[in-house]
């Protein structure tokens, strides 16, 4: 017997220790927009790169070392193992060192953290994703998550916003899902600028909002919104979303916060009760009504 | 449960016989009126009558600035856990520091372990002393004024002895070491405990109600409470460092000059500091320090219950006895309630 | 010869050259720091300086107190792309400025006397009064560490990170008694930024603020706070002027008089 019969936790099995990253390789470098580079990585480790298990909506740790360490969501789909895909936009510190990083270099990972999207209670479901900005990062994996499970969803909607063509994330990719014929793939700029080289648009022009006008349908008892951007794209969203009478806890949204250690220990992302690390980063829009603190707009 | 006796006489000779479970960690005076816990160097300077110390048990786990690794761009990254192999006796915590540690198992313990802690943890034997309380305990209204477990031992002070209370087998191995210290409870004992406890209970003068608290702290969110304390709190974070329960921390890197290795260090935080909750790009989520505040406040009485069913307050008076703009915390939460 | 080290200047304004001594003092990590960078001008430290080379990084010690250091101090920045403002003196104006606030005929009057009056002196003011400053490092004089920790994040090209504690923390991290509470000081621990260990509460010296103000330092509670233990204003402003006077006294302590 334990003899510290007092602890709940057992103490002599903790062989992990969740504040030690594993050493990677940043493999590649991919530039998409201005200051918004899709990063690669790959544990030294090779049975790492199949042990790191996560979920679409996840984020991991990331350390530069010699600079430090920030939460960063990750953009692959687990359904395709081998490289972690992370786009990064240049924010801080440690994002900042990272575009500085060359490719090849060693850096830390830790994770998977945070709750993820629900993916199991969302198959048999309709799922509509709507991002803007930057938040096409988290919904990329799923995406193609559900994509890759394509047969144990229903209908999927992207929605996808931007300022302008140029602010377009994994442009190429959004090129094949428009031809994809089991996804309804819209998107829409604020503005299309007609400049000598600027990107061709082919997609529509106005809000995110507006392109509800071409959904048809929607069952929406039946459907998952899936929805990350900007706070003042939250606020449209979400009174459009509710307007269309979607059930609170249907509505998904990945949240930011200052989540330094990941685990739960911090303190630094809690709000009220909830850590954004455990607890979410995905939040239910139900949760947000309950927890004053989750959003500002 | 085995309970034994420690004649006063025998005292001495009992602290003496733990150094061989360890470092004997004690109370001990550190100024007028304040209390620290630290290595025993003779049994004279124990401060059998202290009530607080100042930091609580939780540096010796949860130090206060604490190398997590060793990192270097070519040999990546090395766990350093201090004193992981150093044997402690901790002796004199209260039972409010007891329940404050069990309580930081929780927070430690829970969904991802934290090793540091509990590397430290496992080699710390815990010795509880009982008290009596002053003007601003109010662990009775927390619950937390007594403890069945959670130590090795227990001492609850008679006239001119001990009684001893083994909660644990390092805690029987040792009172069977030091059998030749101890004698059996007589009935006269049981009826001196009974009768100190009936004293102690009646010396309480503190006490804060936490009936329906959580769901009163929901309504006034909004309440300008929280904007007066805004106005009379430092924001200095003594609060949080002193507290038994506070865990929060900032982790960042030393760097040496010439290499790419450091050391990744943690270093207690408080949720009171302007950058606490800023993320990068600078956005501050708790602008104001009414919010800061009121986070506190809320964590404490409202979050944790939500979380484990029990305030993560116990009542040990050490942000009352610290706070130098004299913020009460009992006050602020009868203010709350609308009785003040 | 040309090579990649970043090319630095340590230049003083009025000051003690404490900062600039407390460079010197880097012991063990002097010789990579001489190796780390190039150091082209420094007046306090080597002959032969260079002072018309562009600077990756000028660090300045000293406050602004005669028309000289105006001049030294817009050639300096001038020539360097970045500026580190380091020392209380250079942040908020340390010692100097203590006494802005009384115009400067009748201060020379009361130090030289009436006969003398080539005195080159102007109210004292930080570096960031006059210029663009990037980083701030206050100390008087700078902690060592976290000077080093500021020119390791330079050299890998990442701004560096200051923590924005209070002194109070670094204090109850010591486990020191509180000198407000239990002897009735004036400790401006509260409002001081950390860096020290709380250094001086931990040999029972109250904090005299040394690092200037935390952001968002809330002078307001500390008045409040320092009535109640039978402090008068004018003993706290003294003693919060003491290092910092240019942030309390325009907007805090005359505004209420």
């Amino acid at each position: 017997m334990d003899r510290h019969s007092h602890l709940n936790y057992s103490t002599n099995a903790r062989a992990t220790n969740v504040m030690l990253p594993d050493l990677a390789r940043l493999v590649r470098v991919i530039p998409m927009v201005e200051d918004n580079f899709m990063f690669l990585f790959r544990f030294e480790d090779p049975a790492l790169n199949d042990k790191f298990l996560y979920k679409p909506g996840q984020f991991a740790e990331i350390t530069v070392i010699g600079t430090g360490e920030a939460p960063i969501s990750i953009s692959s789909t687990p359904t395709r193992k081998g490289v972690l895909e992370m786009c990064i936009r240049r924010m801080g510190r440690v994002t900042n060192a990272l575009y500085n990083l060359p490719e090849n270099s060693l850096v830390g990972i830790r994770g998977p953290y945070g709750n993820g999207y629900p993916v199991e209670e969302m198959k048999g479901h309709d799922v509509l994703i709507i991002a803007g900005g930057l938040g096409m990062a988290p919904l990329r994996s799923l995406l193609n998550f559900i994509l890759d499970n394509r047969s144990q969803f229903g209908r999927v909607v992207l929605m996808y916003g931007t300022k302008s063509p140029d602010d377009v994330l994994f442009r190429d990719e959004m090129e094949s899902l428009m031809r994809r014929t089991d996804l309804e793939c819209l998107l829409t700029v604020e503005q299309a600028y007609q400049y000598p080289g600027a990107h061709p648009w082919r997609g529509k022009i106005g809000m995110v909002t507006e392109l509800f006008q071409h959904v048809k349908d929607l069952n929406v008892q039946n459907t998952y919104a899936a929805v990350c951007g900007p706070p003042i794209f939250y606020k449209f969203v979400l009174d459009k979303l509710l307007k269309l009478n979607f059930s609170k806890d249907h509505i998904l949204m990945s949240l930011e916060r200052r989540m330094e250690c990941g685990v739960g220990k911090c303190g630094h992302c809690a709000i009220g009760y909830k850590y954004t690390c455990i607890d979410g980063p995905i939040f239910s829009y139900w949760d947000i009504v309950n927890m004053p603190e989750l959003i500002e707009f | 449960m085995k309970i034994l006796k420690l004649p006063k006489t025998n005292f001495k000779l009992f602290m003496e016989g733990l150094q061989n479970y360890g470092e004997v960690h004690v109370p001990k005076k550190k100024s007028s009126q304040s209390f620290v816990f630290g290595p025993m160097e003779n049994t004279s300077e124990i401060a059998m009558d202290y009530l607080r110390t100042i930091n609580p048990p939780k540096k010796y786990f949860f130090k206060p600035k604490d190398t997590l690794f060793n990192f270097s761009s070519t040999k990546g990254f090395t766990e350093v856990i201090e004193d992981s192999d150093k044997k402690i006796v901790l002796f004199g915590l209260h039972p409010c520091d007891i329940h404050g540690l069990k309580i930081l198992d929780i927070v430690f313990g829970t969904n991802y372990p934290d090793k540091y802690y509990f590397a430290r943890r496992k080699n710390v034997i815990v010795i509880g002393l009982s008290c009596m309380p002053d003007d601003k305990c109010f662990c009775r209204s927390m619950a937390t004024d007594a403890t069945e477990d959670g130590f090795d031992l227990f001492l609850s002070e008679l006239k001119s002895s001990y009684l001893l209370t083994v909660g644990s087998s390092i805690g029987d191995d040792i009172s069977t070491d030091l059998k030749h210290l101890l004698t059996e409870v007589t009935k006269k004992d049981t009826n001196e405990y009974l009768k100190i406890r009936k004293e102690r209970k009646n010396r309480f003068t503190l006490s804060l109600d936490t009936s329906d608290l959580p769901y009163i702290l929901e309504l006034q969110r909004e309440s300008e409470v929280w904007e007066e304390l805004g106005k009379k709190c430092l924001c200095c974070g003594s609060c949080s460092m002193v507290c038994p329960t506070c865990s929060c921390f900032n982790v960042y890197d030393i760097k040496n000059l010439i290499t790419d290795s450091g050391q990744r260090v943690r270093q207690w935080d408080s949720c009171l500091f302007k950058d606490y909750a800023v993320v990068a790009g600078g956005h501050n989520f708790r602008v104001n320090r009414a919010d800061r505040v009121r986070n506190r406040y809320y964590d404490k009485q409202n979050g944790f219950v939500s979380q484990y069913g029990k305030p993560s307050c116990t009542g040990c008076g050490r942000c009352i006895q610290y706070c130098p703009t004299k913020i009460h915390v009992v006050e602020v939460f009868n203010k709350v309630r609308g009785e003040a | 010869m040309e090579n990649n080290k970043p090319k630095i200047g340590i230049f003083g304004l009025t000051s003690c050259a404490g900062d600039q001594l407390a460079i010197l003092n880097c012991e063990d990590e002097l010789i990579h720091l001489a190796n780390a960078l190039d150091i082209r001008d420094w007046e306090m430290a080597q002959t032969n300086n260079d002072n018309t080379t562009l600077l990756d990084i000028a660090f300045v010690e000293g406050v602004v107190a005669q028309s000289r250091d105006l001049e030294a101090l817009h050639a300096i920045r001038k020539r360097s792309k970045l500026l580190v403002a380091i020392g209380t003196c250079a942040v908020w104006g340390g010692v100097a400025a203590m006494k802005n606030q009384i115009p400067r005929d009748i201060l020379k009057k009361e130090v030289y006397g009436e006969e003398i009056n080539v005195v080159d002196s102007m109210p004292a003011l930080p570096v960031k009064s006059f210029v663009k400053v990037d980083i701030q490092l206050p100390g008087c004089p700078i902690e060592k560490d976290q000077f080093l920790q500021v020119v390791t994040s330079l050299l890998r090209g990442n701004l560096p990170e200051i923590l924005q504690f209070s002194v109070c923390s670094e204090c109850k991290m010591s486990e020191n008694a509180c000198l407000v509470i239990e002897q009735g000081e004036v400790c401006c621990g509260a409002l001081t930024l950390s860096g020290c260990n709380a250094r001086c509460p931990s040999h029972n010296i109250p904090c005299g603020g040394c690092h200037g103000p935390i952001e968002e330092a809330h002078y307001d509670a500390n008045v409040t706070m320092f009535k109640t233990h039978g402090i008068t204003k004018d003993d706290i402003e003294q003693k919060m002027a003491m290092y910092a006077a240019p942030a309390w006294i325009p907007d805090k302590l005359l505004a209420e008089k």
